[in-house]
């Protein structure tokens, strides 16, 4: 995989998965402009990445409306784009029974609307390049279910249907858009989600994944066989990578 | 938070009667504490009080005043 010359947007870049991709990027010779909302671990992120392309934009996404109008103000200072990763995303362990409008319109948020309003800002002229791509972050849990995740389920099994419509859609411009769908990757978030349940149950999950939970970098080298040259002729598809976990 | 506040967020999360907790309560005879309780238990004392247990924690406590414990200075006469 080859990504010399090419600036590619990674939003969540403060996350384990995103800081990962970025990483990886940057090893394979891509300028990464690192977003995120977090200024401080946004310059922990940057020192990590090899080469001295790369920008850093601490942006909130949740404030929708402004992406596409920020897109443009940031491809105007340093060039325009020839990827976007969206790994931002909000995880939420809700059974129903305490679900709120509220949290869940947060959720929904910054892993749906932000999704399709980063494509909106991706595609206006002289944001990104001919040949574009865009990669979003999807979960098997957007593919099958589980307790408790009746929210975060919808808005990743929203991301994987949204792939597929927007490569429709953006097919005529020379973008691709594509997703990626993990199982249990060992991050912040998912120690966080593994916090909620007991030694015994953890081990019921991992069991559940026949090559055992995944690490960041496994992510990251989809994404990147996505954002590259290795995937032109893929679009509207959402590559699973979950160590066996739906093959059941 | 008051305790008797907590007993009746408790009741929510178990569904049970208002005014059927005061205390000396076995969360094991209550039918509705399974695995979906304690998540549910987790995610309330998070978003009202902003604190996080762990499913290892609570499954050492055996009553509501295990729980009440749980969450120390947090819950006021």
């Amino acid at each position: 995989m080859e990504l010399s010359g090419r600036r590619i947007l990674v939003t969540g870049a403060s996350s384990r998965i995103g800081r990962e991709t970025t990483i990886l990027l940057s090893l394979l010779g891509a300028s990464v402009i690192v977003v995120g909302r977090n200024a401080e671990q946004l310059g922990i992120t940057l020192l990590s990445l090899e080469g001295n392309l790369h920008h850093v934009y601490a942006f909130d996404l949740s404030n929708v409306d402004e992406i596409p109008r920020w897109m443009k103000d940031v491809t105007y200072a340093i060039g325009p784009l020839h990827g976007l990763v969206h790994s931002a995303g909000v995880q939420c362990t809700r059974p129903l029974r305490i679900m709120s409008s509220e949290s869940l319109e947060e959720l929904m948020r910054v892993n749906v609307t932000a999704a399709i309003f980063l494509a909106k800002g991706f595609r206006q002229k002289g944001v990104s390049v001919a040949g574009g791509s865009i990669v979003y972050l999807s979960s098997v849990m957007g593919l099958v279910g589980q307790s408790a995740q009746s929210a975060y389920s919808a808005s990743k099994g929203a991301l994987v249907t949204l792939t597929k419509s927007l490569a429709l859609e953006l097919s005529g411009e020379n973008i691709r858009v594509n997703s990626v769908a993990p199982a249990m990757v060992r991050t912040e978030m998912s120690k966080k989600m593994l916090q909620l349940l007991t030694p015994e149950q953890i081990i019921q999950i991992e069991a559940m994944h026949p090559l055992g939970f995944g690490q960041p970098r496994d992510v990251a080298n989809a994404i990147a066989f996505l954002l590259a040259d290795t995937g032109k002729w893929i679009t509207g598809t959402s590559l699973v990578v979950d160590g066996g976990y739906t093959s059941r | 938070m008051k305790k008797s506040e907590f007993y009746r967020e408790l009741e929510e999360v178990l569904e049970a009667d208002s005014g059927s907790i005061s205390g000396d309560e076995v969360l094991a005879d209550f039918d509705a504490w399974d695995s979906l309780a304690v998540l549910t238990f987790i995610a309330m004392v998070d978003e009202k009080f902003e604190v996080t247990l762990t499913a290892s924690k609570l499954a050492l406590v055996k009553t509501v005043t295990d729980l009440v414990a749980l969450l120390g200075d947090k819950i006021t006469v």
